[in-house]
């Protein structure tokens, strides 16, 4: 066993893990932040897609042991305390989601996309989601909301603009 | 106003979005064990020994359980289907694997990770047989046999002939005769399948947590398995992620139950996705060879239709993918005589299983490749040809030769709304334009009607008795004693947003708004009223369990009318119930409100009507009217309402590199009444795109050895944002009347005649170079050997 202290979701955390446990089970089932999902194992599905030092990452490729000083967001911690942040709701008036089981990876990759690049164009959002797989929607819808996103915190105030952070 | 009908977004949307769902992977209890399966490298090999003691001895591990020790402890799994013989199949392989990656032997320890160690200790010494890859040749006299016992693989082969097929081929001006083969491929849901059982030795009950879609069924082969009754068995269907048709695999859940009562613990699973592609379920491939009788003028008078499906080791569901196809035979087509040569057949493959359209793809593939290869033989527009052929709005309801009742719809109309919104005899011209400037652009279309509601009657045809029967569901609407609501229904949502549909039909009923009703998510027998019938499956929501929900939300509503009469002393026919209250109508003020009403039937039943009983609570079942038994010329309505769609698309094929591209996709469908738009149109596109993948990207691949070369989503391509074309979806609405709102079935549509319409239109690009699509996928690599004139 190692221990391992990093930030999760602005929180610090120090555990033991052996060498081999995964980021995603060590959220999953170490830290209980099941919002975090696993689909595939060998990271071409997405849904366990986490912002590892502010870039998306796939938790299911990386080590616990990789994140000793790291900064991790899940999907709960762009989870507002109250209500939904300005994607989360597009993705609610799109149809955005069905099965909802990629949704939580969906959302940190399309955080990351508006979060530096505020104005993407349609090819763009796809470009970027193309890195996550759905497997109910077929995708329009979840271009749509993001696209609606990006233009409502367009509209936000400056300061508004970080979405969710 | 009324709230079906309006395109709410849903509400199990906050919780999945901020990470709050909960799946039976986010679920634990103390002193939780992991278990990991030992699956069969071999596709077909004997096992001579087994030994665990080295497994066994590793710290951590809890319990090994092999197959024998399994058949020992349980019953065999009871089939959906049974085939004639006496075979066995038990939830471990016990003597010999029939296909790579089935499960013979499993661990449960304190982690998985633990699990997996132990499983690679077991020592296995295998006797490889030979593979039985092909469908075709697996039914062959001197194949190599998966059953011995059974002396040979084909389970069931059968005539079925249905009006004066002879006539109609002698009356012909010609016959087209082709043959085409269809691939393996699944819709893969993210979340994989999985299970946690839970033993109480005190009182000797069984509780699982599982994402199986077919609650009633499983817990009927679980108490049947385990030798206990139902009424010690607990189910509990938490959200789910994803379905299609693939999660219901009762094996697994036996596993957990016998590890669970060997180690008196916990015990859970969760498929990994090599698992999952491996050995979960994949929708059966296979051969069709269909002759069509035609007039010169195009009208199509017989159909004969042999369908050999390619089963793998399915012992639990065989014919299925044929049964289904009874329905859909004739298509939309006015064809009046058919013969129908079913052959299920097993091969050392991956058990075949229910996927999104379930054989109606397969069968939607072969009647639209040839009829536009009729059309293209007889110099016909290919929409020209169907035209000719539709069953005709004014003949509504149709019964076809098989039985099917066609309850409604436009097909013409939608074929034309159709070929309008892609501009048909625009993007002709735009085609030939674009041949002489050296692109090679291809226009396919296909039509197809979607089935809703399996009436199980229709097993009778393979088994010669009816074990089970009809399609229904069950759902239960309560007012609580402080005048909040709570529905339940017995078919756990996979993704439909049940939760949604649910409070806009019970906040119809009750005068609420949706808000107002809370619906339990997913399913628990304990709580939740189910019959054995109940389930996610067969597009049945729109034909069963509105039924059973408008059914129980109408009793409790009549009950609050009756009490509410009572008290304001008015007759039940003068009220309403508006904005939370049962009011007189037109008398502003002489108004009860739900929470006084319920107060009364709960706590107050003194103040009740004479004779009315405490509470306010319905259950109802409903079973579709529509279902009938097989009659004695073998007729029935398999299936009981039908939608319709037309789907056009234009395609560019690179010569160069055979690689294909989609560059508009048009939808028109028809499901009736659309209880909410929103949720509608998603799984229309979501239904098309599986469908388009299906043609394009996805195939479970096998060697000759009968090893599975597609196993990982590297070489198993699932469809991205970038790969998805711009679909644009139109819709017709032809109510069904034979619905309790006029709905239709709409899950499944968009995945059937999307193969069909995307092969359409690769053919027409190459049609000079006299290519014929007879198979799918279309990979690169097979349409440049097309091009190059490999075909």
């Amino acid at each position: 066993m190692h221990t391992v202290r990093l930030t999760v979701n602005g929180r610090p955390v120090e555990r033991p893990v052996a060498p081999r446990r995964s980021l995603a089970d060590f959220l999953r089932e170490d830290l209980r932040l099941t919002g975090t999902h696993v689909g595939c194992e060998h990271g071409v599905c997405g849904a366990c897609t986490v912002l590892l030092n502010g870039e998306s990452a796939r938790a299911c490729l990386v080590l616990a042991v990789q994140c000793d000083g790291a900064e991790v967001t899940t999907i709960e911690g762009l989870t507002p305390p109250d209500g939904l942040s300005p994607l989360q709701a597009a993705f609610r008036e799109c149809g955005a989601l069905q099965c909802g089981f990629c949704t939580p990876g969906m959302i940190v990759l399309a955080h990351e996309l508006l979060r530096d690049h505020p104005a993407p164009t349609r090819d763009e959002i796809r470009a970027a989601l193309a890195a996550n797989l759905c497997m109910c929607t077929g995708y329009a819808a979840i271009v749509r909301a993001v696209e609606l996103a990006a233009q409502r915190l367009a509209g936000a105030a400056p300061g508004e603009a970080g979405e969710g952070r | 106003m009324s709230w079906v009908g309006a395109p709410l977004p849903r509400k199990e949307d906050a919780r999945l979005l901020a990470g709050r769902g909960c799946y039976v992977d986010d679920l634990t209890r103390p002193g939780l064990l992991h278990a990991a399966l030992l699956r069969s490298p071999h596709a077909h090999a004997r096992i001579v020994r087994l030994d665990t003691a080295a497994a066994e001895a590793l710290p951590g591990v809890a319990a090994v359980l092999t197959g024998a020790e399994a058949a020992r402890l349980a019953r065999p799994l009871r089939p959906l289907i049974p085939v004639p013989g006496d075979v066995r199949d038990h939830c471990l392989a016990v003597d010999r694997a029939r296909y790579v990656g089935e499960p013979v032997a499993a661990v449960a320890a304190v982690d998985r990770a633990t699990a997996e160690d132990a499983v690679e200790r077991i020592a296995v010494t295998w006797e490889p047989l030979p593979p039985v890859v092909d469908p075709e040749a697996a039914c062959r006299p001197d194949a190599p046999l998966l059953y011995p016992e059974l002396g040979t693989n084909v389970l069931w082969r059968d005539t079925l002939e249905y009006g004066d097929v002879a006539g109609a081929f002698a009356r012909a001006d010609g016959v087209l005769r082709e043959r085409f083969a269809f691939h393996r491929y699944a819709s893969t849901p993210l979340e994989t399948f999985g299970c946690l059982a839970e033993y109480d030795a005190g009182t000797d009950r069984y509780t699982f947590w599982t994402n199986d879609q077919r609650p009633g069924l499983t817990l009927a082969v679980l108490a049947e398995s385990l030798g206990v009754p139902v009424s010690r068995l607990r189910l509990i269907v938490p959200d789910v992620g994803g379905a299609f048709g693939n999660k219901r695999r009762p094996a697994y859940l036996l596993v957990c139950a016998l590890l669970a009562r060997k180690t008196g613990r916990p015990v859970k699973w969760i498929e990994d996705r090599r698992e999952n592609l491996t050995a979960l379920m994949h929708a059966a491939g296979g051969v069709i060879e269909l002759e069509l009788a035609y007039r010169r003028d195009g009208t199509v008078l017989g159909l004969r239709v042999r369908d050999l499906t390619d089963e793998g080791k399915n012992l639990q569901s065989p014919t299925q993918h044929n049964l289904i196809k009874l329905g859909t035979l004739v298509n939309g087509y006015r064809i009046g005589a058919v013969r129908y040569e079913p052959c299920a057949v097993l091969t050392t493959k991956c058990p075949s299983g229910a996927n999104r359209g379930i054989g109606k793809p397969f069968m939607c593939f072969a009647i639209e490749r040839a009829m536009t290869l009729l059309a293209r033989r007889l110099g016909l527009d290919p929409a020209e040809v169907r035209l000719r052929n539709y069953v005709r709005p004014e003949e509504m309801p149709y019964t076809t030769p098989t039985g099917a009742r066609y309850d409604s719809g436009d097909y013409p109309a939608t074929l034309r709304a159709a070929l309008a919104r892609f501009d048909y005899a625009r993007r002709r011209v735009e085609q030939a334009r674009a041949r002489a400037a050296g692109r090679r652009l291809g226009i396919g279309l296909a039509t197809s009607v979607e089935p809703a509601g399996t009436n199980l009657a229709v097993y009778e045809l393979v088994t010669g008795r009816r074990a089970a029967s009809g399609s229904a569901e069950a759902a239960m609407v309560r007012i609580e004693p402080d005048g909040s609501v709570r529905a339940a229904l017995g078919d756990p949502a996979t993704g439909q947003g049940y939760e949604t549909v649910v409070a806009q039909i019970v906040a119809d009923e009750l005068g609420l708004t949706p808000a107002e009703v809370d619906v339990a998510p997913g399913f628990d027998s304990a709580t939740t009223p189910w019959l054995y019938l109940s389930g996610n499956y067969s597009n049945k929501f729109s034909v069963t369990d509105v039924g059973a929900v408008l059914g129980a939300a109408r009793a409790v509503r009549d009950k609050l009318l009756r009490i509410a009469a009572y008290r304001l002393e008015a007759a039940p026919e003068d009220l309403e119930l508006r904005d939370g209250a049962a009011r007189v109508r037109g008398v502003p003020g002489r108004a009860l409100p739900l929470r006084e009403l319920a107060r009364l039937a709960y706590a107050d039943p003194l103040g009740l009507p004479p004779g009315e009983t405490p509470g306010l609570e319905a259950r109802h079942a409903y079973q579709n009217p529509l279902a009938r038994p097989v009659d004695p010329a073998r007729r029935v309505p398999s299936q009981l309402v039908f939608s319709n769609a037309a789907h056009v698309c234009l395609v560019e094929v690179d010569p160069g590199t055979g690689a294909v591209q989609v560059l508009d996709y048009v939808v028109v469908h028809d499901c009736g009444r659309e209880l909410n738009p929103l949720i509608v149109e998603g799984m229309v596109r979501g239904a098309t795109v599986h469908g388009i993948a299906a043609a394009l990207l996805e195939e479970f691949r096998y060697d000759a050895a009968g090893q599975l070369l597609t196993a990982t989503f590297l070489d198993y391509l699932k469809p991205t944002a970038l790969d998805v074309p711009p679909i644009t979806v139109g819709r017709l609405e032809h109510p069904s009347p034979v619905t309790p709102l006029g709905a239709k079935g709409v899950g499944e549509g968009g995945a059937i005649p999307a193969p069909a319409a995307i092969a359409n239109a690769v053919e027409d690009a190459l049609a000079d170079l006299g290519v014929v699509v007879r198979e799918l996928p279309l990979t690169p690599e097979r349409v440049w050997r097309w091009v190059r004139g490999g075909a």
